[in-house]
């Protein structure tokens, strides 16, 4: 067993890599989403409101594999068949199996970062607000520089805990066949028919993983609470 | 700590300065008319809700001129806080006008209707007024020096240097100097608080609002707070301090005002303020203090 792990640690490395390189990937796309949903849910604009609320209850209700489905097989294949030119253009780029790993990721992840986000900025006490107005700023001026800022702090462990559920849940993209951590496994246990090693390596790596970001988040946390002491 | 640190002069360069595309009323001819004052509240009123609706204002005129401290004294729930966030329209007003320096504020006039006005415009006369707020409210994840900068970088569009020297010369004027890379967590409440006077000096303002500043802090520490107040007094600086520190609105104001039920009840110069209470309300409403030196 020793002799099995020595064998296929550096192959389950790589897997380990990519699998890290796409959830930074998800959550930078997921954290963008969520930032400008949640900023456009506590603006005045209903319209606004409605289309983030509309985004959120979809996204967060279709399940990740599902997403990964539609974007990976369903969109660049839909637009061929369209017949559309520049739509077929647009989505091509889907056919890049990461890339669509990363869209449906991230896109799925930002409904759940849009409500970190925003009751992060709604923790935020509304005199910080007041303050910043009472100097001239403008609302937007205030959220960028004071509210935005503080409520980055608020946000931090749970965005943390979300990046660790993405980082489990790119075990899908093993699917369509990104060579990530799962897709090793797959692969080791397919040549050496090893079913329960090869799997349960995978397994080990996952969890020392999560040990280790979850680990990062608690001290960046501390950091950024002690900046404020 | 005798230096004058020089933002009442400051301000009134400010004044004449183009940055205020109308005439300004006391460029040029001063002495020759009297100056326009700093601030007008004409029939100002503010109601709030619906059911049922709670008329914080009502009717409320009063007018301060440059240099001039007002204290604006009364029991809570008079409508005071309300009063201060109406001068700079971070509550919106539903009657009268207020006039900051002859300029609307928060409304325009279109064909003798007022109509609102654009957030911009709104910010523009903001940026002249500074307020003080009871709990400080200090940006946390900034220091000293970062709650100091923010207006003047950002709003104001400062440059740094000059940025930083003001926010110096601020910090001195109130004392804490030795605090200017402390975060506000870091303070005492009455250090916060001078932070936040020197947070609003440092856009160089025309007109100063404080609003019962000293309310939050434990006894010993109110007197430092006080202290920066009087200074700014002492300058010229024009201010209407919200407070139910008796003495100090005694001392330090040119005039005090007594509002009762969102009314403006009475308003005269201090000493006649106390010495001569004008109704038994506002006589029983002092007897509840113990100001030194008033009779009884
Ligand atoms: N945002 C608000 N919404 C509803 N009522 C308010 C609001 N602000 C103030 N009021 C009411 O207006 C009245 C005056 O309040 P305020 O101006 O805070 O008085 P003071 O500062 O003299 O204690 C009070 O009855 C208060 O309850
Ligand atoms: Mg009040």
């Amino acid at each position: 067993m020793l002799q099995f792990a020595r064998d296929y640690l550096p192959l389950y490395f790589q897997g380990t890599l990519v699998a890290i390189a796409v959830t930074a990937l998800s959550m930078l796309l997921s954290v963008a989403i969520g930032l400008a949903a949640a900023l456009g849910r506590l603006s005045g604009s209903r319209a606004a409101r409605s289309i983030v609320s509309a985004y959120v209850a979809f996204f967060r209700g279709i399940p990740p594999l599902v997403l990964l489905y539609v974007v990976y097989f369903g969109l660049p294949s839909w637009a061929e068949q369209m017949g559309i030119r520049p739509l077929a253009a647009f989505l091509a780029p889907l056919n890049n199996r990461v890339l669509s790993a990363v869209i449906a990721f991230g896109v799925n992840s930002g409904a759940y970062s849009t409500e970190i986000i925003r009751s992060a900025i709604a923790s935020i006490p509304h005199e910080q607000m007041e303050a910043a107005q009472s100097l001239g700023m403008s609302y937007w001026l205030a959220m960028r520089r004071i509210i935005v800022p503080q409520s980055a702090r608020v946000a931090f462990p749970p965005l943390g805990n979300e990046f660790i559920a993405v980082l489990k849940g790119t075990s899908l993209a093993s699917v369509i066949g990104v060579t990530e951590l799962m897709r090793d496994a797959q692969l080791v246990a397919a040549a050496t028919f090893q079913n329960l090693m090869a799997y349960s390596l995978a397994g080990v790596y996952y969890v020392v993983l999560v040990i280790m970001l979850q680990g990062a988040v608690g001290w960046i946390e501390g950091r950024l609470s002690l900046a404020h002491k | 700590m005798d230096r004058t640190v020089g933002f009442v002069s400051a301000s009134r360069e400010a004044a004449g300065a183009p940055r205020d595309p109308l005439p300004a009323p006391d460029r040029g001819d001063r002495g020759s008319r009297p100056e326009r004052p700093v601030l007008e509240l004409n029939g100002v009123g503010k109601t709030f809700g619906r059911h049922p609706p709670i008329a914080a204002l009502s009717d409320v005129s009063l007018i301060v001129n440059r240099g001039e401290s007002v204290a604006v004294v009364g029991p809570s729930g008079s409508g005071k806080t309300t009063l201060l966030r109406c001068i700079n329209f971070l509550v919106p007003y539903d009657s009268g006008r207020v006039l900051v320096n002859g300029r609307l504020v928060g409304y325009r006039e279109r064909q003798g209707r007022l109509v609102p006005d654009t957030e911009p415009r709104v910010n523009e006369i903001r940026k002249r007024i500074g307020m003080v707020f009871q709990r400080f409210n200090l940006f946390p994840h900034r220091t000293v020096l970062g709650n100091l900068l923010e207006g003047p970088l950002y709003v104001l569009k400062v440059p740094r240097t000059q940025a930083v020297q003001r926010a110096k010369a601020a910090l001195e004027l109130v004392g804490l100097t030795d605090k200017i890379d402390a975060y506000p967590g870091q303070l005492s409440g009455g250090q916060q608080q001078r932070v936040a006077i020197a947070r609003a000096l440092c856009m160089e303002p025309e007109l100063m609002l404080f609003d019962e500043v000293t309310s939050a802090l434990d006894p010993e520490l109110v007197g430092e707070v006080l202290a920066v107040i009087r200074r700014l007094a002492q300058q010229g600086m024009t201010m209407v301090i919200v407070t139910h520190e008796m003495a100090f609105a005694r001392d330090v104001a040119d005039r005090v005002v007594f509002m009762e039920a969102g009314r403006i009840v009475a308003d005269q110069p201090a000493v006649d303020f106390f010495m001569k209470p004008a109704t038994p309300r506002i006589e029983a409403f002092l007897s509840r203090f113990a100001v030194p030196g008033r009779p009884g």
